[in-house]
Order: structure tokens, then sequence, then C-alpha cells
């Protein structure tokens, strides 16, 4: 008969609350929880559906070790000793600053401070990072900056239905996002004013009051000269009582985000205290992961720097992310394919494990107990609701074994152990240590940060459209939803998120004037390079603007020429660009 | 139909009678929510009674189940060998279903029984016995008064074995089948005919629960049927309603009469499956075209499609009433507050 789990959904950073149904074999179905803080009864798609991917035939189930150009199934002490040969060789021909370790947001809390740990205290290297920091690193080195550390919550999602201003910046936090999305109707619904702030959007549905065509990187030009904004927008803008809604996936450089919150609260905090907000990530743990210490320590490379062609690391140690998914440059890729020895530790038989020269199957988070912190700063259990695949071992459990085989005490930490050393050592975690709290439905949420500090960062330039020109978008598209594997995995995700091509997105009645039709290859040329694409027609784009998703990188690099470096988390984005078109 | 009497004390010694040829499932909290679960122990007692808190998903996966393994194959030195799963029950009773849901089982037989016989959906209908309750008194969201989903169930029109009435310390038992008459009849000495007082009290409560309901949607519900049916609400409204869709599915699938169903397949190496789920017309997968056209690509579009598939008249000739039975359970699951009631609303005003 089938079994209620009580958990939470792993496909975003809303961290909803939700049954999954089990028959003690397998996942059969879900149920939100109406009790729940953030769902309160209510999923997305992905999660009313996220039980389907766990089906799949795809999981790795055996560990796989690198022979000439084949990956060949091993036992787990082969895989561990050949991984310890190789740790082991780069540790003494170059020392231990030669290996980089990568935590995930796909991974808990738990898992993720144990890499940490591993990657201090076993490897002895600084070079720690996430796939995160091509994808929401920016946004949450900003809010650190201004609080000087660790930021806690920010806000909570229900409070959102209570708030009367609520700027929301990317179409998507609504859409794709439906507790947010939820919250806003709510609002919406009892008079509150809900502006909307996208350059890919040529409609605004009903409840948006304002619609203000400007990215988050131009915004807080936009709020400084407030006579370019409405004067009802200004006005409600610039009272107490705001929420910001915004995807952190999208924030491509911390000067942005700061200069931001500065022009919406240009007096001192206590005045004029700095909005409701909530980051939003298409990762299930990113504010987790990144507080957990996934970050460069003293001294020690981001993932950008660590695969730069000039950089010393020979060796990269990745757990629970699919990174070549996730990779904003083909140099990068070109590194990665030159290094000496990768290790992925994963679920599914990712485009990265391939490249590997050795895989380790680890469980699904269906399968692992821990904690994962939402984008409230809200953190809660999860619970497992499958029985773990036989082959299948814990990331703690591979990190032990690694440790042990380099002669090196890594301890056998349970979770409730780590927590206690969480909330020793990460000072808004203080309360993770209470297993009781953590068992009550909505968890834990971090406590709220004093007041922020003044903080200057160095800001990217924006470009101005000239005449004639079109103004290309890139937008922040390394987390795409078609590009989740967990997506990939189900029968109906999949028909949701479609693939998309190598295309550059354009408005019809451009088309039109250009003689253009769908499919159809044109010539764009930006002063730093051009490139040759189809057109894809699509009426959410509007006038004289261009979209081209980040991901199809040589598309973009090609045009793009080298991209622009975010001095603060020191990595590399593409601002927008002024170009022209021209049909061959 | 015959109506017996049973003391509220004897209800967990008919249940354990029960189990002697049957396997029981009734309403039970897990971490503070209700499902129905299989009966073990005692019964919790006040999630059977006349008001009751309906459970946030129908016991319609029961016979329709969000996902389920359709058939199985593995190929063995050139055979391939095919099998279907063994089956979930022998015969179950469902103590304490609802009349909304009740009448959503009913709404699905039409679908998987009468139109084509579904092999999975026939082996786990034909051995179910249903024991519904009739509600006393209405939830927050029900609407059930104006879509002949409850109250109190009609014999005539419903499918229910048994209908519970709470009568304070007795029920007042209806029994409307054979199925009925057999759990009944497992100790006839549990039961006793009832006095015309209490036939009386069953009835003055019946009339008592129709006036508790939600104003709105009663009376605006003919208004939006006939709206949908001449194709007279303005595709703008459409629009505005689907704008505050969000794809999600949930209303689909907490809806007791949503029947709608995907199919996949899964296979490595030389064994696989081939499975079912439930699908939902809120996706935008749901009508897109291997060409990759989609006839119904607009939000609007779709949540056009959905209501009309509910309220329309000419389903309503076809299938004999209109696919809601007045749950509310869409107002909980939809986060864009666009549940049945406040869509019957708003087509009325056009």
């Amino acid at each position: 008969m089938v079994k209620n789990t009580p958990t939470i959904c792993s496909f975003c950073s809303n961290g909803c609350g939700m049954f999954v149904r089990s028959d003690g074999k397998e996942a059969i179905g879900c149920l939100p929880m109406t009790l729940h803080p953030v769902s309160e009864g209510r999923l997305c798609h992905r999660g009313w559906n996220r039980f389907q991917n766990l089906r799949s035939f795809n999981r790795l189930s055996l560990p796989l070790v690198r022979e000439g150009s084949n990956l060949k199934e091993v036992t787990w002490p082969e895989a561990l000793q050949k991984t310890t040969e190789k740790i082991s060789e780069l540790l003494s021909r170059y020392g231990p600053q030669s290996l980089g370790v990568i935590g995930s947001p796909w991974l808990t809390n738990e898992d993720n401070y144990r890499i940490a740990r591993f990657s201090r205290d076993i490897l002895g290297t600084n070079h720690l990072d996430g796939s995160y920091r091509f994808s929401g690193a920016a946004a949450l080195a900003a809010l650190n900056q201004l609080f000087s550390g660790s930021f806690g919550s920010l806000g909570s999602i229900p409070a959102i239905a209570q708030t009367p201003t609520i700027l929301v910046i990317g179409k998507e936090c609504c859409r794709d996002f439906s507790p947010v999305g939820s919250r806003l109707i709510k609002a919406f619904l009892h008079g509150s004013t809900v502006i909307l702030a996208d350059p890919l959007c040529t409609r605004k549905e009903h409840f948006f009051k304002y619609l203000l065509p400007h990215p988050i990187q131009s915004l807080a030009a936009a709020f400084r000269d407030k006579e370019s904004l409405p004067p009802e927008v200004s006005a409600h803008l610039f009272q107490p009582g705001l929420a910001l809604i915004f995807l952190a996936d999208q924030v491509d450089s911390a000067s942005s985000l700061v200069s931001l919150l500065q022009s919406l609260s240009p007096r001192p905090p206590t005045e004029n205290p700095l909005p409701l907000m909530i980051p939003l990530s298409r990762s299930p743990n990113l504010k987790g992961a990144w507080d957990m210490g996934i970050q460069p320590g003293e001294g020690g490379l981001t993932l950008q720097e660590m695969l730069d062609e000039e950089s010393h690391v020979k060796g990269l140690i990745l757990f629970g992310d699919d990174l070549l998914n996730h990779l904003p440059t083909s140099s990068m890729l070109e590194k990665f394919k030159n290094l000496e020895f990768v290790l992925v530790a994963d679920r599914f038989f990712t485009e990265t494990a391939r490249m590997a020269h050795c895989v380790l199957p680890i469980p699904l988070l269906a399968e692992t107990r821990g904690t994962m912190t939402n984008s409230e700063g809200r953190v809660q259990k999860l619970r497992p609701f499958l029985g773990p695949q036989k082959e299948n071992r814990p990331v703690a459990d591979i990190l032990y074994d690694l440790s042990r085989r380099l002669g090196k005490d890594f301890p056998v930490f349970s979770e409730p152990e780590v927590r206690r050393e969480i909330s020793k050592n990460i000072s808004p975690y203080t309360k993770v240590a209470s297993e009781s709290d953590l068992e009550e439905v909505g968890g834990i949420l971090l406590p709220a940060p004093t007041a922020p500090l003044p903080c200057e960062l160095p800001e990217a330039a924006e470009q101005a459209t000239e005449e004639n020109r079109y103004r290309l978008l890139v937008p922040n598209t390394l987390y795409a939803w078609n590009r989740n594997q967990m997506i990939h995995e189900s029968p109906v995700l999949r028909m949701e998120y479609p693939s998309d091509r190598p295309a550059v997105r354009m408005n019809p009645l451009d088309a039109k004037e250009l003689k253009i039709r769908m499919g159809e290859k044109v010539k764009v040329r930006s002063d730093r390079g051009e490139t040759q694409a189809p057109v894809e027609v699509d009426e959410n784009i509007p006038s004289k603007v261009l979209m081209l998703p980040s991901h199809f990188v040589e598309v973009v690099e090609s045009l793009a020429g080298k991209a622009v470096r975010d001095v603060t988390t020191r990595t590399l984005f593409f601002p927008s660009l002024s170009v022209t078109v021209e049909k061959l | 139909m015959e109506q017996v009497v049973l003391q509220k004390s004897n209800l967990n010694h008919w249940v354990e009678l029960m189990h002697g040829g049957f396997q029981v499932v009734a309403p039970s909290r897990v971490h503070g929510e209700i499902f129905f679960l299989p009966h073990a122990g005692q019964l919790e007692s006040d999630l059977l009674c006349g008001n009751a808190t309906l459970p946030y998903l129908p016991p319609k996966d029961i016979v329709f189940p969000q996902s389920e393994t359709l058939f199985s194959f593995t190929r063995d030195a050139g055979d391939i060998a095919f099998s279907i799963p063994e089956k979930a029950f022998e015969r179950l009773v469902i103590l304490g279903i609802r009349s909304c849901d009740t009448a959503g089982i009913h709404w699905l037989d039409n679908f998987y029984l009468n139109n084509f016989r579904d092999f999975y959906y026939h082996d786990r209908r034909d051995n179910l016995t249903l024991i519904s309750i009739a509600c006393n008194q209405p939830m927050n969201n029900c609407f059930c008064i104006c879509c002949e989903g409850g109250p109190f169930l009609n014999p005539e029109k419903a499918a229910f074995d048994i209908q519970l009435v709470d009568l304070d310390e007795h029920y007042l038992v209806e029994c409307n089948s054979e199925k009925g008459k057999e759990l009944v009849n497992l100790n006839r000495s549990l039961f006793s005919p009832p006095d015309p007082a209490m036939v009386e009290a069953r009835d003055q409560l019946e009339k008592k629960s129709h006036t508790l309901f939600l104003h709105e949607p009663t009376s605006y519900m003919s208004t939006a049927i006939r709206r949908i049916t001449s194709n007279s609400v303005p595709p703008e409204v459409w629009t505005e309603l689907g704008e505050r869709c969000f794809d999600d599915g949930g209303c689909t699938f907490v809806c007791p009469c949503c029947s709608c169903f995907g199919v996949g397949y899964s296979s490595k190496g030389e064994t696989g499956c081939h499975y079912r789920f439930w699908d939902s017309c809120d996706y935008s997968g749901f009508t897109r075209e291997v060409s990759g056209h989609n006839p119904r690509a607009e939000k609007g579009e779709r949540f056009k499609r959905r209501f009309f598939h509910k309220l329309s008249y000419q389903y309503v000739k076809r299938d004999g009433r209109i696919g809601c039975v007045g749950c509310g359970r869409c107002i909980t699951a939809c986060p864009g507050e666009v549940g049945m009631p406040a869509v019957v609303e708003r087509l009325r005003r056009g």
C-alpha cells in the first residue's frame, strides 16, 4: 500500500513542502502539503511531476573508470583505489593547489559542508567552488558584501502577499516559481501594486500594473534618473514596504544588484530599510551550498579561474553537478578536456560524466537525508522516500573512504552531528542543531541580518543603443530548465521544456521588416565580432531587441568576443550589445 | 433502498468484520494532513463524521493511480516475455469517502467503463465497495450543492454502495447495492431498523445542509454553463483567466473527475516497462503535435478548453452531468486563484 513521506521539493530554490507517495519500490505520486508555509497546497508542474524522473533507467549503476577512450564498469574498491592513486600522484607532483573541488547546489547542506572540509583538511586546497559561479554567485556575493557575511533570511515568501509594492525583475520569477507567483496574485487581489521589470516582454499580464523595459543591469540607472520613470512608479517604489523578487541566476555582476539596492534605498537604511528580498534560483540549494563554504578559500581560485587556460589546476573533483552544462565559454571546455584527472560523483551519466576519468554513482536527493536552504533562508529536512540503490554510495561515505586511502582521518559524522558543527561555525545557522525545530513543517527560518553596510562596487558600463541598431540581450540561461537532467528524465516535463536550438529570437514586426522568415539565417554583427544564426520569431521580444540565450556558448562568443569580468565574483558575463542584423 | 441504524460505538467492530474478506482504507492523518490509508488499529472518528475535513487528495487515485505500470517486458535469448503487475487489491472497501468524491468516481466510471472498458480501471473498480458519508456541514470551499456532488447523494444518480448519515450517536446506513448489503450482512445483529424520528432527522439534516453553502457559485453556475455553451464568453476574458493560470496542473490532479493520462516508456538493455501517469490539459505539451505546432499554444486557449469540457452542455448531454462535483479542491490547488468558483463568477460578469 501507498506510503506518504513528507519532504521538500528539490527542483528549485522555493523548497515547497510535499508528500511523495511510494509503493515501497518506487515513487508513484506527489501531493503538496496544505500546512506548509511556502506551498500551502500548491506546487508548480515540476513539483507535481517530481516523482516521474525517479523511474529513470539512466541512473548510474556502477562506478566507472576510464580505460583509453572508454569508461569501464568496475567495483567500488577498484574505483576508489584508482581515484586515490590519481589524487596522490597530482598531490606529490604538483602540490595540493593543483586540485580543484566543486560542490553543488544539488547537494544537501551537510554534504556541501563535508565537501568543504574534505577540500580544506584532507586535500589542502583552497580551490573550492560551485557551478553557480556562473549563475547565482554574483547575487550572493553582492548580498554578502552588503551584510558583511552570510545574511540569513531577507524575507519570507508568504510575506509577499502583504507587501504594498512588489518589484518583479523578470517575468519568469512569477511564472516559473508558483509559490512566489501565487503571493503576487494574492497581493494584487488585495490592492498591492505589482511592477514588472523585463526587457523581454511585449505584453504584461493584467496583474502587473506597470512594465519597465529594463534588465536588472540598467534598473539602477533608470531609478536614479527618476524623470525616465512614470511618476506613479516612483511614488510606489521609493516608499518603505517594498518586496523585490529577482532570479539570482540572472544577476551577472554583483555591482548591478548593489547599485539597484542603493538606488532603491538612497537614505540610511534605518530610514528606508532594504526591501524584502527573495533571490530565486533554478537550483534547489544555491544559498545552502554557498553558506556551507562552497566558495574559494583564502587565495583560492574561482571555478572561472580554475578553468582558465593559464591556470595551474590539473585535476577536478566534482560532486553532484553536470558542470559542462553550465560553462559560459568554450575555452573552459577546452581546459576541462585537458585536465589530467576528473572525478565525477553524480546520479546520471551526464555529458560531464562521459568526459571524466572516474565516475562514482551517488544517491538522488530523493534517497538522501539532510537539509537544504531555500531562497527565503528556510532550512528544511529532506526525507528519503526511496531506498538506497544497491551500488550507490552517499557522498559522506566516498569522502571518508578517499580520506582513509589517502592516509588521513576524516570524521564519520552523522547528519545531526554535521548540523551541530554547522551551527557552531556558520553564524546564521545557529538554530539548525535543534532537531525538534527541524522536524516541524516548514523547518527553521534563518534570522534576518542586521542593517546593511554602505558598499560600493565597480560597475560595468551599459552601452546605449544607436539608431537602426538592435540591442542584443544575452540572458543567463546556464541553469535553464530544459538543460536540467531531472527535467529530461520526466516524460511530462521534457514536453513542457522542449530543447531549443541555437537561434536569435526576434520580434515578428522586425522580422517582417527585414523580410526574414522563421528559421532563416541572418548575419548579426557587433563591434566585437559577428555570427550567422537562424532567426526564431518570438512575439514576446520587443521591437529592436534580439535575444540570444547564453548557453549557446559558441554563437555568443563569436558575436560578443571576450566576456566582461565581474571583479567581485571573479567571473565572466556577456553584457548587452548593440548589433546590426542583415538578411543573408 | 434499505435503511438500517448502526451505533457509532459498533463501527470499529463492523470494520474488524470486514477484514475477513476485504482490505479497508479509511481517512487517517499523516503529519497533520488527511489521506485514505489502510485501516489499522482505531479509526479516527472525527474524520468519519458529518462535518469532517475533506482529504486534499481524492481517493480517485485508488482506482486511477497517479502513475502505474501497464506492463513490463524482458528479452531472454530471443524470447520476449511480457508481464502485467500484480493486482493492487483483491477486494477493497473505502470507508468514509465523501459525497463529492463518490460522485467523482461515478464520473470516472462513465469515462473508463462506458466508452471503452479500461482493463486496469475495471479490475480495481469491480472489486471496490464505497461507504460514503453524507456531509452535514460544508467546508469553506465546498459548492457541491450546485454540481449534484452532494452534500447528500441521490441513490438513483450516484455510485455509492452504502451512504452513512451522521446522527450524533448513530449512523443511518443506507444500502444502495448488493455490495453494500454484503457488508451489512457480515453481522446483521449490529444493525437495527430506524425509528421514524431518525428518518425525519436525516431529512432535516439534508435540508439544513443545503442552506450552508457558498452563495456565489450556486447562483452563477447555470449562467456560466449557458455562456460557455453558447460561446458567448469574450476571448479577452479567457486571455485574462489564462494569465492567472500557472500551467501547474494541480487543479486537474486534485479534481475527482479529471481522467486524462499520458503514457511513457522506459527501458534499459533487455528490460523495460510501459506506464501511464496523470496528465493535465493545463500543460502546453498536452496538445503539442509532433511537428511542434500546438493548436492550444496560448494559456487562455487551454484554459477555455478545460472549462469547456467541464461545463459545456454538449458534454452534459453526453455524460449526464457537468465535469465538476463541487469539492472545491481546485481553489486550494490554484496558485492563480482561478479555481472553479472564481472562473464561474468571472464568466457571469462576461
